[in-house]
């Protein structure tokens, strides 16, 4: 649908309209998605003869009716292109669009978000501050919108993407929820602490486990499976080598005898084939000197045990900064089975898993997995990327929200695109003008009402600062400028 | 004996404030705006612009013969000014029509163009407002007396305040110039109602007292020499050059030429234009002023373009169409509603041509 629109009137992309035509009793929300010159007859004409940017032209106009002020007013007329979102028929909500209101009788009005969520019966439960709207009015979204679902939240570097993904998660952790963040930078180690580093509200309810410092591993939490999945896919055993490691940790878990330092005599003392037997040495080895693994749990933190304090609200950030590949790939391989583990026994109701740049130390085969089978455990991920084809398209296609911040790049915006919640013409347009720290919300979270809202600020120590060469002024520069 | 040296002060364009000398759009305004006020909100009818009114004229032959003259750029500074008139009909009422008028003067100084555009100007011709019409043409046109029963019909008044409005352009130029190149718009026929020939001498006069030079441009002409088109005639022969048609007094009725009629072919290409310059201006002067045109003016396709911006600048666009007729609604609540085409609604497809 394309509506006229004069410069007197406010409206911006992703702006709701109300088209109302109050003989039928209904009346069309439609969002705009792009904003053009209106193509008006002559307008090519009367801008070649108004270009003032010839110095060899000029003159005066005596015009008695100022009826300059009417043309210019033409002139900058646009033209809204919309999307027509849902039908409203006498109060009640239909997302359908078989029916279009008079082109004369129809009343144009714009649609404020809050009226729009009113309107489409939007509860009132555990409603969280997002942003603000357009219009400056306070967003809020119920966070139960992420329960049970895929979220994906991307846009260009600097956009503004892990901060919404902070507000989720401290949002989430102040409703109660467990939140386990895969902080590949290290951004979310501040979530417990006000931005001039002072404890926060919630600093009790966030722990930050750091590898190697209190964040260590032992056999004994193992299950075979998991250590398994470790060998295999992170530190690529072969097939052979993985079932006679299996008989190793079988042998030591019956003698209770699962720590490191078993495992290399067993390894050392095993009848088995001699490559089978370097191979296991190999990734034992790896392991050992990760510095990942101990022997002594008692002098670290147990991941199961955060896990436990943080059931009834609370955020793991597993800090994955300055960690090798093999390490990160181990680590998670470990997080990420050890819940599956605790979802399974339903020690743990459910759990929302967010996940900077997977692709960095996701395997293959856990994408699907986690979109399928870990989800129907209890396992509600949210991506956050700001390189949107290392998602699978079927993700895409699967994810129940979508916070989308600025794309300028085409494949980018293609990429995005193929998010059922929405039509690839919005995401193109909306999203290639937003500004930062600005995004498109999509799914269920705003009823399938796309909305672009400014998020908020948080009062978090902001960890996500990129180390600059020039951040501070080298005393050698100093001494050059004085030369 | 000694000559004299003609000793002349150099040529220097004063162009007048827009505020003095404009007794006349002053008027215009005046009536402009008594005509708009009592008009009730009415649904204005918007025509089809391929349908505007077309006064058809007869084809008139001459029989002259002509002096050709080649011409040499001429560098020697002169001012050029040139002027046009546009109205346009923004459409109809249940009482009458609604027009708009503008007129543009453009000059060119050093190498610079500048221009003045007054207007627009919208009127809504009823039969009520033609009185009042018809009283600005008795206050600035001494010559004319209308009587009641000549009072132009409303559809013709367009052209005669058009020309009002453009006479008086042309006036006001003439008292603020001198030894200047004046281009007009049209011809130097004079004895129509909307011109008559009392006016058109004083015009040509007030020009010759104060040296200037009118060159009267017509894009279109219906004048044939010999079953030629006029503007045909110097097809054959090499750029710039300008051909005087001579004995060129077979104008019938009350129509009466008060210049000599010229084909004009200033540059390469296929267009010449006819160009009247007044009877009373000798030969060489015209050739030497049209030289001055070639060294001073951007002349593309043997038409200047002092002139050409004028007709730009006083033209309206469909956008300014729109912006006034959003004028007229915002001020006086008129809607426009588009005239039912009787061709179209009769024939279809096939309804072409003129709207019925």
């Amino acid at each position: 649908m394309q509506i006229i629109s004069f410069p007197n009137e406010e409206v911006g992309k992703g702006d709701y309209l109300t088209v109302e035509d109050f003989k039928t009793g209904k009346s069309l929300i439609v969002q705009v998605v792009d904003i053009q010159y209106a193509n008006i007859p002559g307008i090519f004409e009367e801008l070649l003869r108004n270009y003032n940017g010839d110095s060899s032209l000029q003159g005066e106009d005596i015009d008695p009716f100022e009826v300059a002020t009417h043309v210019a007013y033409i002139q900058d007329a646009r033209l809204l292109v919309c999307k027509i979102r849902a039908t409203n028929i006498n109060g009640d909500m239909v997302f359908t669009s078989s029916w279009l209101p008079s082109r004369s009788r129809a009343v144009i009005r714009k649609l404020p978000i809050e009226r729009l969520f009113a309107s489409a019966k939007n509860g009132n439960g555990y409603m969280i501050d997002l942003g603000e709207t357009n219009e400056k009015k306070q967003f809020q979204v119920d966070v139960r919108a992420l329960d049970g679902g895929l979220n994906i939240i991307t846009g260009k570097k600097g956009t503004g993407k892990s901060h919404v993904s902070k507000l989720l998660t401290l949002s989430l952790v102040t409703h109660g929820a467990p939140v386990v963040v895969l902080d590949i930078n290290g951004e979310y180690t501040g979530l417990g602490r006000t931005a001039d580093g002072k404890p926060n509200d919630l600093h009790e309810k966030i722990h930050i486990l750091t590898p190697k410092q209190n964040f260590k591993l032992n056999l004994g939490e193992f299950k075979i499976r998991v250590m398994l999945n470790i060998l295999v896919n992170a530190l690529h055993l072969p097939g052979t080598s993985a079932r006679e490691f299996g008989r190793i940790w079988r042998f030591l878990d019956q003698n209770n005898a699962l720590n490191m330092r078993e495992l290399g005599e067993a390894i050392k003392n095993w009848k088995c084939n001699q490559h089978v037997r370097d191979a296991l040495f190999s990734r034992y080895y790896t392991l050992l000197n990760s510095g990942l693994f101990t022997d002594e749990p008692s002098k670290v933190a147990s991941f199961e045990d955060s896990i436990h304090k943080a059931r009834v609200g609370g955020a793991i950030v597993i800090n994955l900064r300055d960690t090798s590949t093999v390490d990160r790939h181990v680590l998670v391989e470990y997080v990420l089975g050890k819940l599956v583990d605790l979802l399974t026994a339903k020690k743990l109701r459910a759990i929302f898993l967010f996940a900077e740049e997977a692709h960095l130390y996701l395997r293959e085969t856990y994408w699907d997995d986690i979109v399928t089978r870990m989800r129907h455990y209890g396992m509600f991920t949210t991506f956050v990327t700001n390189q949107p084809e290392t998602i699978r398209e079927n993700i895409y296609r699967q994810a129940d929200n979508l916070f989308l911040f600025n794309f300028t790049n085409d494949h980018d915006l293609e990429t995005v695109s193929r998010a059922s919640k929405v039509d690839a013409d919005t995401v193109k347009s909306v999203a290639r003008d937003l500004p930062p720290h600005h995004c498109l919300v999509l799914g269920k979270i705003v009823n399938d009402f796309p909305i672009v809202t400014k998020v908020r600020k948080l009062d978090v120590q902001t960890m996500g600062h990129t180390r600059l060469f020039f951040s501070e002024i080298h005393p050698l520069s100093n001494h050059l400028a004085s030369m | 004996m000694n000559a004299q040296y003609p000793i002349t002060t150099t040529p220097k364009y004063n162009f007048p404030l827009p505020e003095e000398n404009l007794q006349l759009p002053l008027d215009f305004i005046e009536v402009s705006m008594r005509s708009l006020k009592h008009m009730k909100p009415v649904k204005l009818t918007q025509e089809n612009p391929t349908s505007f009114h077309q006064i058809p004229k007869k084809q008139t032959t001459l029989n002259p013969t002509t002096v050709l003259a080649k011409l040499k750029a001429d560098p020697t500074k002169i001012p050029i000014v040139a002027m046009d008139v546009s109205s346009i009909r923004l459409g109809e009422t249940e009482k009458g029509i609604l027009i708009a008028l503008r007129g543009a003067i453009v000059w060119k100084q050093d190498t610079q163009y500048r221009y003045l555009r007054l207007g627009p100007f919208p009127f809504h011709i009823t039969n009520k407002t033609q009185l009042e019409i018809s009283s600005l043409f008795r206050k600035h046109r001494q010559t004319i007396r209308i009587q009641k029963h000549t009072i132009p019909n409303i559809f013709y008044l367009q052209t005669r305040l058009t020309t009002l409005l453009e006479r008086w352009i042309q006036s006001s130029v003439n008292h603020t110039t001198r030894r200047s190149l004046i281009l007009w718009d049209g011809s130097l026929t004079a004895g129509t109602p909307e011109t008559p020939t009392r006016d058109m001498a004083q015009l040509l006069e007030e020009a010759r007292i104060r040296k200037n030079t009118i060159l009267a441009f017509s894009k279109m002409t219906r004048l044939l020499f010999n079953g030629r088109r006029l503007t045909n005639l110097l097809s054959d022969h090499e750029p710039p050059c300008i051909m005087r048609i001579e004995d060129n007094t077979l104008y019938e009725g009350p129509m009466h030429l008060m210049g000599n009629i010229y084909v004009a072919k200033l540059t390469r290409g296929s267009l010449a234009f006819r160009m009247d310059v007044d009877k009373q201006v000798p030969h060489l002067h015209v050739v030497e002023s049209v030289q001055k045109l070639l060294g001073n003016d951007v002349v593309l396709q043997s038409y200047p373009e002092t002139l050409r911006l004028a007709h730009i600048f006083s033209t309206f666009t469909a956008i300014e169409v729109l912006g006034i007729q959003r004028c007229l609604f915002k001020e006086k609540n008129l809607k426009i509603l588009a005239k039912p085409n009787v061709r179209r609604i009769l024939f279809g497809p096939f309804g072409k041509g003129l709207e019925g």
